[in-house]
């Protein structure tokens, strides 16, 4: 390959100057003519059956304009499960304690409030599960008695009359031999609660009707395709009469990537024909009724042989999957296909099951099941070096997934730098150090972990984009990948710009908008930058082969012998010989007048090729499912005051394997973000939940780190190239912050010789584990 | 959220006629770092808010020859970066230092703090240790008596804090701070340890219904030199002297727990010369 001008290059986010001064337009920002403002009635119980409904007293305050209740909607929707309506409907019950059961738009929010607070709702308090696993028992209270009727992707398995709403399986080789086979088995058990992604900006969603019946929905929201095609299942819309916009996004973490307000703000919208109607929730919604992090109960059989080979391992994940799962059966399948870690193994057994509760709706987060298994996962292999006598890092050496090695579902990896990774952060954190001790009450430590992700996406998830070029040779770039903070507004446009030669400044970049900006299935799975980054490129590919068909009649030359460089079209031969490439922007003019090849336009579209759907009864790979799997390892350093029990996290190290880095600024800046949400999750976050209450959905009780608990971070990358990816690109944003909780346990254990099995490792539960 | 009317007084009796206007059914804002919770949660549903950063008679901290003091407008900032309550009182200076965030010290003030009157208030058990004096208009009541309860005080209904008076005295100690993250956090255990001459003086908050002081322990402590072994015997006398609960933001163990170590560390603290005034 030539030598890259812009890919690799650490360009400053062409989103920076807007966010920082204030003036980037979020959906709050936005105050269209005559809006309305909504507000919603939610159930007070976990469970209950909603016996009536009275919204005659709100009908009638001055300044109501629509009062909805779940009879508004016809069908359900979901993404992969179409298990759930927007509201609750009378008859039906309430499955989780906040779950909307009426809603009102006023002329004021005030109004709004007022009249919700008039709504009378009638519930039969119904038993509740609250635990998963006890959800999966046969005398458990059923939440969705109509599964079996539940429109469903055909590669989940619901169980109908039961709580499960996916039972995943894998069944590679034989773990009940590879057990018999092996020196030493070993069992361990872990839970990981559920988590909140709490973005600086919360779910807002304004929804407007017109009279001619086109809906234009502005939503914060990471996938406006998907946003559109559950809104057209929901209200029985075609889909050219949906619009939905997606300006700055401020921040998503997965919480935006589903249909949550807006399935509650349209109905609303209908009732006030040609007047927009505005939600934006409050931060305990965000807590409470956006997503959450799914919990998770983890065990893990493990067979080992003497020397440290892992023949086989038995997993069982109970996912606490909330009132509805329609996005969490696929993050139940995710943890099942990463279930063997970055590891070559032989015999891989797994059971991941999805199950529901009448807890808050679980939905995907950063890392979409990754970082809640390799919690166990990677604290299960420290277990067994300590129980076998081994070191942490060569039994980690031994079982490394290399270069033509298996995955877990059998996939045969060509390019795999886990091992690399490790080793870097081993050097990094220096592992063989041992840490130097400045206190007899502050004990200090070093922990590892590695970790991996594959996008967890339909196998035919498609991208789209088109490159527009203008007429003084600046370009549009139009995508429907998201920027989310994570990059995408300036890393798409580096790789057009690669392609055509013309520095990323000269290419605007364009997005969230479905009436005007082309397919993308979703942002998230880490796709974006491997997905709709080949879509860019491959548009910018078609739009210089225009560029030189047009050039070739221009300059008289052949297309073969002509390259784009620096915003000019030159003969590779004769490089005296070139022309303007915006000279070509309107296609070429001949000497009668004539025009021809007129505006300059690429078009790209990219669906993986050969993504090829597991074995439906073992979930073995025959082809790759997976489209890419980026792999790493962090290190860390912590010092636990064994007197309070406080836990400081000193340094974090952290090395991926991210094929290409297209902006390495920016993956640093990813990879720093990665870390330290990780930390929060091992340190601080929790969403307490009792009888399906939550009892801490603020900031008061709910912690995330402070840049005051920021450690030194040390983010670091090696690049073996992805084969499919544009310039070697795979994904990042996510695997980033697999291995950051599980390292620090293993840090704390390292340091106090206590093993922590749950998330978070409060100063209460160190204190606790010390004393006599 | 339920209108209100806003006043925004200039002199103090204007304030004292709004006050006697109003009633129970007007609330004082300074800083409004907890007033506006409160009416953002529904926990009030005032008539009127009467607004006191335009009084200048409340303004600022004095050092005068015969106290410290702090009128009812000071900020926790103001408060913390004092040079004379840093170099007579460090302590309060950390404890007001400690309080939220950056951007919360700006504007919450210290008078708030301890007329909101919860039981974590920061800056509650330094001046609790100090014994210092709340001053109303119409009268002087001393800290331990002025807050009676979660959330409730002595204060009359017409009556308006103008200010804190800290009697000058020798002291030294130090401020803890028991949080789950150190900083934007309320306080799991907070505690003032201080030693004055031979007397000793203990507070601790989010120990008991209002901040405590520690009077067994510190008639434990008093007139005697500390030895390691009256540390450990004050360190259990502590813990058996604070009332905790269990919450959601810790059990009542590991309250009690902190307790102890606080008696202990701040008390070797004192015992090995640190934390000089």
């Amino acid at each position: 390959m030539d030598q890259l001008k812009h890919i690799g290059k650490s360009y400053t986010r062409s989103d920076a100057v807007n966010k920082v001064t204030g003036s980037a337009e979020y959906v709050d920002d936005i105050r269209l003519p005559r809006m309305l403002y909504a507000q919603c009635v939610r159930s007070p119980h976990a469970h209950a059956k909603i016996l009536s409904v009275d919204t005659a007293a709100a009908w009638a305050m001055p300044g109501v304009r629509a009062v909805i209740t779940g009879e508004e909607y016809p069908n359900r929707a979901g993404l992969y499960l179409e298990d759930r309506y927007f509201m609750a409907k009378a008859g039906d019950t309430a499955k989780y304690r906040g779950e909307a059961v009426a809603a009102v738009a006023a002329e004021t929010p005030e109004i709004a409030q007022a009249a919700c607070a008039a709504i009378r709702v009638e519930y039969e308090v119904l038993p509740a599960v609250t635990n998963a696993v006890e959800g999966m028992k046969a005398d458990a209270p059923v939440i969705h008695p109509e599964l079996g009727s539940y429109k469903v992707a055909p590669i989940f398995y619901p169980k109908p009359g039961t709580n499960i709403s996916h039972h995943y399986v894998l069944r590679k080789g034989d773990f009940e031999v590879a057990s018999f086979q092996a020196d030493r088995v070993f069992t361990h058990k872990y839970y990981i609660p559920h988590v909140q992604h709490v973005p600086m900006e919360p779910h807002g969603c304004i929804a407007r009707y017109d009279p001619d019946g086109k809906l234009t929905v502005w939503a914060s929201c990471q996938s406006p395709y998907a946003v559109r095609q559950a809104l057209s299942v929901a209200f029985g819309l075609p889909l050219h009469k949906i619009r939905v916009i997606s300006q700055a996004v401020g921040g998503g973490f997965g919480a935006k990537a589903g249909t949550t307000l807006e399935g509650i703000v349209i109905p609303l919208a209908r009732q006030c024909q040609g007047r927009p109607v505005k939600l934006v929730y409050s931060r305990e919604d965000e807590f409470i009724n956006a997503y959450v992090r799914q919990g998770m109960h983890a065990t893990i059989t493990t067979a080992m042989r003497a020397d440290g080979k892992i023949l086989g391992v038995h997993n069982e994940f109970i996912w606490d999957g909330g009132a509805y799962t329609e996005y969490g059966v696929n993050i139940t399948k995710a943890g099942g296909w990463g279930s063997a870690g970055p590891y070559d193994i032989e015999n891989v057994w797994t059971d991941s099951y999805c199950v529901y509760t009448n807890h808050p709706v679980g939905g995907p987060y950063r890392g979409f099941g990754m970082c809640e298994i390799h919690f166990a996962i990677e604290q299960n292999i420290d277990q067994i070096a300590h129980e076998m006598g081994l070191s942490e890092v060569e039994i980690r050496r031994i079982n490394a997934l290399c270069p033509g090695g298996h995955t877990g579902m059998g996939e045969k990896m060509d390019v795999a730098g886990y091992a690399e990774c490790l080793e870097q952060v081993i050097r990094d954190i220096e592992y063989d150090v041992p840490s130097v001790q400045v206190s007899p009450t502050k004990i200090r430590a070093k922990g590892i972990a590695g970790g991996w992700k594959s996008p967890s996406m339909p196998t035919n998830a498609g991208s789209s984009a088109i490159l527009r070029m203008n007429e003084d040779g600046t370009f549009f770039l139009m995508s429907s990948g998201q920027e989310l903070g994570q990059g995408a507004a300036t890393v798409l446009p580096q790789i057009a710009a690669e392609v055509l030669s013309v520095p990323p400044h000269m290419i605007a970049f364009v997005s969230g908008d479905t009436d005007h900006t082309p397919y993308e299935w979703q942002t998230v799975a880490s796709r974006t930058t491997y997905c709709a980054g080949n879509a860019c490129k491959l548009a910018a590919e078609n739009l210089r082969d225009k560029l030189l068909d047009l050039a070739q009649i221009k300059m008289g030359a052949v297309k073969r012998d002509l390259e784009l460089c620096d915003g000019y079209i030159v003969h590779k031969i004769y490089p005296e010989r070139r022309i303007p490439m915006k000279d070509l922007a309107l296609g070429i003019t001949f000497d009668d007048g004539s025009g021809y090849g007129g505006p300059a336009i690429g078009v790209g579209t990219f669906t993986l090729e050969n993504n090829i759907n597991t074995d439906k009864k073992t979930g073995v790979a025959t082809h790759h499912p997976a489209a890419f799997w980026t792999m790493g390892a962090n290190g860390v350093e912590v010092e636990v005051d064994t007197e309070t029990g406080h836990i400081k996290v000193l340094k974090m190290c952290s090395c991926f394997d991210a094929g290409k880095v297209i902006n390495p600024a920016l993956f640093c800046a990813q990879s720093e973000g990665a870390m330290v949400q990780a930390l929060g999750t091992a340190l601080f976050e929790e969403l307490k939940l009792k009888d399906g209450k939550v009892l801490n959905p603020s900031f008061v009780d709910y912690k995330i780190p402070t840049a005051d608990d920021m450690p030194e971070l040390i983010p670091k990358f090696v690049e073996y190239a992805e084969p499919t990816g544009p310039y070697g690109a795979r994904g990042a944003g996510e695997p980033l912050m697999v291995p950051g909780a599980p390292a620090i346990a293993n840090a704390v254990f390292n340091a106090i010789g206590v093993r922590f099995t749950k998330m978070p490792i409060t100063p209460e539960d160190v204190l606790n584990a010390l004393k006599p | 959220m339920k209108n209100f009317l806003y006043h925004k007084p200039t002199t103090l009796s204007e304030a004292l006629s709004l006050r006697a206007r109003y009633g129970q059914s007007a609330v004082l804002l300074a800083g409004g770092s907890d007033v506006v919770i409160q009416l953002r949660e529904h926990l009030i549903a005032p008539e009127a808010v009467i607004d006191i950063k335009g009084i200048a008679e409340l303004t600022g901290v004095v050092w005068d020859e015969h106290n410290l003091w702090i009128g009812a407008k000071t900020t926790m900032r103001e408060l913390a970066e004092h040079p004379e309550v840093l170099r007579a009182y460090p302590f309060l200076a950390d404890a007001a230092s400690r309080v939220g965030s950056k951007q919360l010290r700006n504007r919450a003030t210290c008078v708030g703090n301890i007329v909101n009157a919860s039981p974590l208030c920061d800056t509650g058990t330094p001046l609790y240790a100090l014994d210092a004096v709340v001053v109303t208009n119409a009268r002087e009541i001393p800290i331990c008596e002025f807050i009676t309860f979660v959330r409730r005080t002595s204060l009359a209904a017409d009556e308006i804090v103008t200010g804190i008076r800290v009697p000058h005295q020798n002291c030294k100690g130090e401020f803890t701070k028991i949080s789950r993250r150190s900083e934007v956090d309320l306080s799991t255990v907070c505690a003032t340890v201080l030693q004055a001459g031979d007397s000793y003086r203990l507070s601790f908050g989010a120990v008991a219904p209002t901040p405590l002081r520690l009077r067994e322990t510190e008639a434990l402590l008093n007139g005697k030199p500390l030895t390691a072994a009256r540390i450990e015997q004050a360190a259990i006398s502590a813990r058996a002297e604070v009332k905790p609960i269990s919450d959601i933001r810790a059990s009542l163990e590991y309250r009690l727990d902190m307790v102890e170590l606080i008696t202990r560390r701040s008390l070797t603290n004192l015992m090995n010369g640190g934390s000089e005034a």
